[in-house]
């Protein structure tokens, strides 16, 4: 009877984060290496802008903004390596799955048919250590579907792959 | 101006388009809109500088100046809406609408008509006391993606509508767009197929022989002996299926808050005038007053006269006081509904049904109403009009539940217990039920909410989950849809259910994909949900839980 409710599949203890049969590829670690020195460029930066105009004005509560900026830094670069472990994607027969996140989790399947454009993109430091960013388009605004740190050839197999395979299921609207 | 169309095929060049002009007085309404905007924009921002200038010149010419550059503005606005006319043409092909416009900046806009969401005739008071309208085409392409022909004389418009639909639905003229209903066309329809090959089954239409050759070199040759064919295409036969009484209507906006938010305002001013002897709190109350009696008129005015009706073309509906529209939204283009209903709501058991149409885009707030104000059986009727096919034995029911129930009345898979902790006054109330054909998910205690996403129309899905939704092992299930008022969640399932039902939802919509109909409505291989046998009001509720042989087809 379909008209029932979803049975509670006996799934196994991670959650629903991680489907039955689903082989999750990792991205690439220097996606790491990247977001680590990006944060380092920008907030160590501000961090250092922050410091020398406490020094400037030398009042002993200013030093406060540069500790706290200094905190909100090292706090997600203490996570990158964690959180970049934890995003993964997985191509199925039917649609893709995009994995991310430690704290705040998320799973997004994303059926081929429903592709609208397929994005490749690489800032200049991301080129510089050899990765790329896959975005898939569907037509709900909503649909969050990056997968950031992939190699340049895997970006450009997986962007061929999804567009041959969207060809083939494509669906109106 | 003729009003036939002679839908050339796509692939003749494209000079030999049947390109057309709006209608003259186009410019003139146009022209008026460019005047007004500058007169509102001086007055506002530069009244003062006006003022100034009065002085200087002195009593007596200030008057001609104002009247010197508001001559200039019309005359400036006018001329160029004038140009601006001149080279607006549009051409209708047997595939797409063809739009050129734009004096310096030339734009060719082609919309086509297998793409297309909704059509739109849309009449501004002035307009309407010309005899004009608008004619939108929607297309999903985001904001600002719709064709626009504007003017043209009213009874063109609906004529170039009735031909549109026809055409998107893949009937070729002669086939007459459901002058018996559904069935006329759709005998047609299967070998509607074959058209592709250029053998068109139109064996009606007098001018069959040219009507064939529709290949690349056909040219313009065949147009004029398809031309005689007088009225190619009858507008399709529409049938009402419910309407708004205006005192309904009335009572409804008393009973939302921006009117009380408002009353309350202007009661507290007076107050503080009285009690201060200062006029200062008014000039903070009047702007905030304006807003909010903009807002309760807009509401009014959009929503008054609301009618809608079915047709082989989809549903249709009718709203507008002063402004009026028409909305024609094709079979399958609506991609979620909801229905909500305030606390204020609850007594009269009032719903507001809005619809996500892909062609209408989330800014588009008025377009997207399905029913402003519903009865609980009107609401049924709503949900029935975009989803003939709730996919349930019992969908009265099921409704029900989803409109009111808690916990798992009505086979919902609720919350679980432990959900109160995010949630404590409406975890009861999050639920969700699958049925053959569509997702329907509630939630909200005193702001109640039905979302139905029909399975063939799930864009993407996912599921999230916070620390503390971890914690109480529960997830967020979110199945994503077009741009539109309605975004279809379910909060706080238990981690495993939310878990299976993105594995289960993604199968079922990849089946329901591949069982879904083509885009061009008229050549599905089933005649599609036409009421032919409903009645208005009672009876057609009464019809609501049999949809014609549906246990069959939604497999």
């Amino acid at each position: 009877m379909t008209t029932q409710t979803p049975a509670p599949v006996p799934a196994p203890a991670a959650g629903p984060f991680d489907p039955a049969d689903v082989t999750w590829t990792p991205v690439s670690t220097r996606l790491a290496t990247v977001r680590l020195l990006m944060l380092g460029l920008w907030g160590g930066g501000l961090v250092v802008v922050l410091a020398l105009g406490a020094a400037l004005i030398g009042v002993g509560w200013v030093w406060v903004f540069p500790a706290v900026v200094a905190v909100l830094v090292l706090w997600p670069a203490l996570l990158v390596r964690r959180q970049v472990r934890a995003l993964g994607y997985a191509e199925r027969a039917d649609d893709l799955l995009i994995r991310r996140g430690i704290l705040f989790r998320q799973l997004v399947v994303v059926p081929y048919g429903r592709m609208q454009y397929v994005d490749v993109s690489a800032g200049p430091v991301q080129r510089r250590f050899g990765i790329a960013t896959v975005q898939l388009h569907t037509a709900a605004p909503g649909t969050d579907a990056t997968i950031p740190g992939l190699p340049p050839q895997e970006a450009a197999r997986l962007r061929d792959r999804l567009a041959s395979r969207g060809e083939a299921r494509l669906a109106g609207l | 101006m003729s009003t036939d169309l002679r839908p050339v095929p796509e692939q003749a060049p494209e000079d030999a388009y049947d390109w057309r002009r709006m209608h003259p007085v186009t410019p003139a309404l146009r022209g008026w809109k460019v005047f007004a905007a500058f007169v509102a924009a001086i007055g506002f921002q530069a009244a003062d500088n006006l003022r100034d200038v009065g002085e200087w010149l002195g009593p007596g010419r200030a008057w001609l100046v104002l009247v010197g550059v508001l001559v200039l503005v019309a005359l400036v606005g006018f001329v160029y809406s004038a140009l601006a006319w001149r080279v607006t043409r549009f051409a209708v092909t047997d595939e797409a609408v063809h739009l050129r416009q734009g004096l310096l900046f030339r734009q060719q806009r082609q919309a086509r008509l297998d793409r297309l969401q909704a059509v739109d005739v849309v009449q501004p008071l002035l307009a309407r006391l010309l005899g004009l309208a608008q004619l939108n085409l929607e297309v999903a392409g985001g904001t600002g993606s719709a064709v626009q022909l504007a003017f043209l004389r009213e009874p063109d418009a609906e004529q170039l509508r009735a031909q549109i639909l026809a055409l998107s639905a893949g009937l070729r003229p002669g086939a007459p767009a459901g002058a018996d209903g559904a069935g006329a066309p759709v005998d047609g329809a299967p070998a509607g197929v074959a058209l592709a090959d250029g053998t068109a089954p139109d064996a009606t239409s007098a001018d069959a022989t040219p009507d064939g050759s529709a290949t690349p070199a056909a040219g313009g040759a065949p147009l004029a002996t398809r031309a005689p064919a007088a009225q190619p295409f009858a507008a399709a036969p529409e049938q009402q299926v419910y309407d708004v009484p205006m005192p309904r209507l009335v009572r409804s906006i008393l009973r939302s808050t921006a009117p009380w938010v408002f009353v309350a305002a202007v009661v507290a001013a007076v107050v503080a005038v009285v009690v201060t002897g200062d006029v200062g709190p008014l000039f903070v109350v009047v702007p905030g007053a304006l807003g909010v009696g903009g807002y309760v008129w807009g509401r009014l005015n959009v929503a008054a006269t609301f009618r809608a009706a079915t047709s082989p073309d989809g549903i249709r509906l009718r709203h507008g006081l002063t402004e009026t529209r028409t909305q024609t939204v094709p079979p399958g283009r609506v991609q979620a509904v909801r229905l909500t209903q305030g606390p204020l709501w609850r007594r009269p058991d009032w719903w507001r049904v809005e619809m996500n149409v892909a062609g209408y885009g989330a800014e588009a707030a008025n377009e997207s109403v399905l029913h402003p104000v519903a009865t609980r059986q009107e609401a049924a009727v709503a949900l029935w009009l975009v989803l003939p096919d709730l996919g349930t034995d019992d969908p009265l029911g099921a409704l029900d539940a989803a409109y009111d129930g808690l916990d798992d009345a009505g086979g919902f898979t609720p919350a679980p217990r432990r959900a109160r902790w995010l949630d404590p006054l409406g975890w009861r109330r999050h639920g969700v039920l699958v049925t053959r054909t569509a997702l329907i998910m509630r939630s909200g205690r005193w702001w109640r909410t039905v979302v139905v996403v029909p399975h063939e129309r799930t864009q993407s899905l996912a599921v999230t989950q916070g620390p503390v939704q971890r914690r109480l092992g529960v997830a967020t299930f979110v199945a994503h849809s077009t741009p539109g008022p309605v975004s279809p969640q379910v909060a706080h399932l238990d981690g495993a259910v939310a878990g299976a039902l993105l594995g289960e939802q993604a199968e079922r919509a990849r089946q329901a994909r591949a069982v879904a109909g083509p885009e061009l409505w008229m050549r599905a291989a089933e005649a599609p949900h036409a009421p032919a046998s409903m009645g208005v009001g009672d009876a057609a509720v009464a019809d609501l839980p049999q949809p014609p042989d549906a246990p069959g087809d939604a497999r």
